[in-house]
């Protein structure tokens, strides 16, 4: 790849310090949730790797995923944008229109063949030869295939991409697919999320162009280290369904106590999604945080698993022999018992996970 | 005489698709038209939902405004099912969405309407110290000197502030010239650099306003924290029917609201405030005046002949939309259609328009001559009211190529996923420019005689702007850097409406009430058989309105019609052009393969394509076939 530089040559011909490229690494450890020991291997990656050249399409989406990709803090939309990743095309953000861009993409298409990433945002229309989104005067599913042909690797940014999205609920008008039912044959990282959380998609994309491979990925394509547990295992809440001390509607007292929302319909036990531990806003908070029931949106065809306000069926409550109705009528009615029915019920709950992790795998992807 | 194919247009949400005929002599355009060329059918999907999920469905439609659909479709909902919300719910509400207000201003004109103005390459010109003593200059000059109502003064001195110093110009500089050297311009790249209104501003703007576009960009989304706080997450935060999820509660250690969450928001908001009156109010004069001076004022387009607006920001609770008590208590009350503003305030006529004009078959109806749709024998030559139409789309692909590959669509027959929304058979544009003539125009005439605080800062602005352009209102305003600027003063005045809906819920709190929900009416066992409801919203891009009916506890039938239709709507043979065709048409173009100038004045609407052509026509009945009219039907 020898029309590419790496991340520190770039960051030399810009004259940026040694220091401040160490910083970088240093932050770009944090973001990707390693640990402080393999700094050093950061900084080594981002000296020898190359950087990639990057093209974004856009689909049927609504723009989502890339004001999602522009609030990420750290690193800086700025920084990736012109530091770290050559952002090549991405109609969005890009200065020109119309056909200088189209022909800047076919030059960037020849010029990095076989090296660019591929970020797709939004669903692929089929019905009626793909006329219901057309880009530059031809089908936006043609132009995927055309592109995606010299990408080294292929993103699907947000949950349109990835599994089809909103336009693909039912009774799916426009017979909307993700990208991976198109295209086969090339890497695909799937990133879902309506939208992703913005350190999860720059997250993804720094790993890739530090250390010149794909994150590793679970048996759906996503990578781990963003979508390895349920928003479920890390919620700050999770103490209180153990105790099973829920909200039984908006605003009561159980809301201003923040317990656990199960019963109002939250998908956070079978939601594979950061919120939990990196939560948003560098951790400021997150849908259940702010007392909204999770509605499940990096989970495939969430949007068909409605209405969001039904409890889940089928999520075994923290205890073997009452439902969630009788522990909340236990926790709340025997508050002195809580602590011991609290110990018990923990100890269950721990034994049901590590039944259920195994279990639950594919039961809702 | 040339035909020139802007496809896609860029720095947009959504899929856009622009043709002119530019005569080369004169720069005049001939003809433009403009295509939305996607459609999604949000609205079909929403059919048969719960109406408790809708604000999710409909918040989809659009991520750049985010937020908007789903204020719009829960108060919708909340009307049909006669659900009274909380004080909170409404001032948290109301800062959600006066925040999203000043986020997507921001966003738009720093990150999709600069570089129509500003260019990197430029800015290598310039001199660093130059531009330290430039910037200086335009903070002490382009100050309007306006203020909102501030209660809780929270903060000493303003933390967001412009770098000033010739050694931080220079380090700008000098990253822009290493990437232009590269010749890697990745986002930059491809663009009509060479064009010559590049030089309309002195080196030293366009680096003084590269650094910002690098500012801002990191700082806006800091902007909407409160989304964060209130709802979860950026984009599409959470809500609730009835009012918001996030509790408030003093006395718990694990509520969402407390009084540590309520000063992350206070800080943002101060932020904001900051952002608005001391980089986006000083750089978008400092612009507009040097491109006004200069005799750029076409791009007025319909503005001049007809804008709408339903007006917002409830300022204390209402019982519904559609019985009018929702009007009663706006603080801007930009409601109105306003006609002929070319021929100055005093000679401009007003025409109210009011929650009954809604549901009246004569008011608001829609037209598909140019639209890829095709009305049945009876109607076939009919506009009709969005209640009564029907659905047979028609696809007739371009002019000349194929349908999978255009190359000239046909502006003598339909081009167009969009339908032909018109007011009284008339065509109408909305916007940031639109809320500003309407309530100038029922101030200057003493329609208003009691001016809110929002209103009276709106019409100090203009005249401010006015006095120092030395120009009167319809000589500015009317143009591609009057609407462009109207936004930019919104921003300033959504800033402190921001702040005044804060300091009403610190208040109302400090009185006791941390109610943030009416689940009065939460099961659907207490909705009656049928309802159906109207909400309304001034969006970012201009009046916002969600219809819906709710039959047996689903949706039975969901109908949005949004601002970028208004403006973005093919042509009519009786009633002319739309917003962005009609400014196209009075916008000069120097150079035919280079049309600079139409990109400009089309992002300055801020087109959000995929709001424009999401909608349906669903007269109750389900499509079999699947090109289906964007708009809904009742």
């Amino acid at each position: 790849m020898k029309d590419v530089e790496s991340l520190w040559d770039l960051f030399q011909r810009r004259n940026v310090s040694r220091r401040n490229f160490l910083k970088t690494c240093v932050t770009i450890t944090g973001i990707l949730g390693l640990s402080p020991s393999l700094i050093s291997d950061v900084v080594s990656a981002a000296e020898k790797q190359p950087l990639v050249p990057v093209i974004w399409l856009h689909g049927h989406e609504c723009t989502g995923c890339d004001e999602a990709f522009i609030r990420s803090q750290s690193p800086f939309a700025s920084d990736v944008l012109l530091n770290m990743i050559s952002m090549e095309y991405m109609d969005v953000l890009a200065a020109a229109a119309g056909e200088p861009l189209e022909h800047h993409l076919q030059e960037v298409m020849k010029k990095y063949n076989g090296k660019y990433l591929l970020a797709v945002e939004g669903a692929v229309p089929l019905n009626d030869d793909g006329i219901h989104c057309m880009v530059g005067g031809k089908t936006f599913v043609h132009n995927l295939k055309e592109v995606a042909k010299g990408a080294a690797a292929i993103i699907e940014v947000g949950s349109c991409a990835a599994w089809g999205g909103i336009q693909a609920a039912k009774p799916n008008p426009t017979k909307s697919v993700s990208v991976s039912d198109v295209v086969s044959g090339k890497t695909i990282i799937k990133v879902p999320g309506c939208p992703p959380i913005p350190e999860v998609i720059t997250g993804v994309i720094m790993h890739y162009t530090l250390y010149g491979q794909i994150p590793p990925l679970d048996s759906k394509g996503r990578p781990k280290q963003f979508f390895g547990n349920r928003i479920h295992d890390t919620c700050y809440r999770r103490p209180f369904f153990d105790s099973g001390m829920f909200v039984e509607k908006f605003d009561d007292a159980a809301s201003k106590a923040g317990w656990c929302l199960y019963k109002v319909g939250c998908r956070g036990p079978e939601t594979y999604n950061s919120c939990g531990n990196l939560r948003w806003w560098n951790g400021l908070s997150y849908p259940i945080q702010s007392g909204a029931p999770c509605i499940g949106c990096s989970a495939n065809n969430f949007w068909d698993n409605d209405p969001f306000y039904n409890r889940m069926p089928n999520i075994p409550v923290p205890n073997a022999i009452v439902n969630a109705d009788q522990v909340g009528i236990v926790a709340a009615g025997a508050l002195t018992a809580g602590v011991v029915i609290h110990g018990a019920l923990s100890t269950i709950q721990h034994k049901r996970h590590h039944k259920e992790t195994h279990e639950t795998e594919n039961d809702n992807e | 005489m040339k035909r020139v194919v802007v496809d896609p247009v860029n720095r947009i949400e959504g899929h856009l698709r622009l043709e002119v005929v530019v005569d080369e002599a004169t720069g005049k355009v001939q003809e433009a038209l403009s295509s939305g060329t996607a459609w999604r059918g949000i609205e079909l999907i929403l059919k048969d939902r719960d109406p408790r999920d809708a604000w999710a469905f409909a918040q989809r439609i659009c991520g750049v405004c985010t937020t908007i659909h789903s204020l719009s479709c829960l108060r919708a909902v909340e009307d049909a099912l006669g659900i009274e919300i909380p004080k909170n719910a409404n001032y948290i509400r109301n800062i959600i969405e006066a925040t999203q207000m000043v986020h997507d201003h921001i966003v738009h004109f720093y990150h999709l309407h600069a570089l129509d103005w500003v260019s990197p390459v430029a800015a290598l010109k310039a001199d660093p110290a130059a531009t330290a003593a430039l910037q200086n200059t335009v903070l002490e000059k382009y100050n309007l000197n306006v203020k909102g109502p501030i209660e809780f003064d929270t903060e000493a001195y303003p933390k967001e502030f412009p770098k000033a110093t010739t050694v931080y110009f220079k380090s700008i500089q000098e990253k822009i010239k290493k990437i232009v050297d590269s010749g890697q311009l990745g986002i930059f790249s491809a663009q009509w650099w060479d064009h010559p209104d590049y030089d309309v501003l002195p080196p030293e703007v366009h680096l003084m306003a590269v650094s910002h576009y690098l500012n801002m960009l990191d700082r806006q989304r800091d902007i909407v924290t409160s989304h964060v706080v209130f709802g979860g997450k950026n984009p599409h935060p959470h809500y609730v029917v009835g009012g918001m999820p996030c509790s408030i509660s003093m006395n718990d250690m694990n509520a969402p609201i407390n009084t540590e969450r309520l000063a992350v928001v206070d800080a943002s908001i101060n932020m904001t405030i900051a952002l608005n009156n001391y980089f986006y109010i000083p750089d978008v004069l400092a612009i507009g005046e040097i491109y006004v001076k200069q005799g750029y004022v076409d791009g007025g387009g319909l503005a001049k002949e007809r804008v709408i607006g339903f007006g917002d920001y409830p300022d204390e609770k209402y019982s519904g939309t559609s019985n009018g008590d929702f009007h009663k208590n706006l603080l801007l009350r930009s409601d109105g259609v306003v006609e002929n503003f070319v021929q100055g305030v005093d000679k401009a006529v007003f025409y109210p328009f009011e929650a009954k004009d809604l549901s009246d078959p004569d008011v608001l109806t829609e037209g598909v001559e140019h639209s890829w749709y095709d009305y049945p024998e009876k109607d076939k030559d009919k506009d009709l009211h969005p209640w009564s139409g029907v659905t047979n789309p028609k696809f007739t692909g371009p002019k000349e190529g194929s349908k999978t590959d255009w190359k000239y669509l046909d502006e003598n027959g339909k081009y167009s996923w969009i339908k032909t929304p018109k007011w009284r058979g008339k065509m109408a544009e909305v916007g940031p420019l639109s809320r500003y003539i309407i309530v100038y125009t029922k101030v200057k005439q003493g329609i208003i005689t009691e001016p809110t605080w929002v209103e009276k800062m709106m019409v100090d602005q203009v005249d401010a702007v006015s006095k120092m352009l030395n120009l009167p209102p319809e000589k500015w305003l009317l143009s591609t850097v009057g609407r462009t600027a109207a936004r930019g003063l919104e921003s300033q005045v959504m800033g402190y409406i921001s702040k005044y809906y804060l300091d009403k819920l610190i208040n109302n709190i400090k009185a006791g009430d941390t109610s943030v929900a009416n689940t009065d009416k939460w099961e659907p066992s207490t909705w009656p058989k049928e309802a159906r409801g109207v909400g309304l919203v001034e969006a970012p891009r201009g009046a916002l309105s969600h219809w819906v009916i709710i039959k047996d506890g689903k949706i039975d039938n969901y109908q949005a019609v949004v601002p970028s239709t208004w403006n973005a709507c093919p042509r009519d043979s009786k009633s002319g052009y739309g917003a962005y065709e009609t400014s196209m048409m009075d916008t000069k173009v120097k150079i035919a393969d280079k049309p600079l100038e139409i990109l400009k004045v089309i992002h300055s609407f801020d087109p959000c394509l995929a709001c424009a052509t999401h909608l349906y026509d669903a007269s109750g009945r389900q499509l079999t076939v699947v090109h289906s009219d964007p708009y809904l039907r009742l």
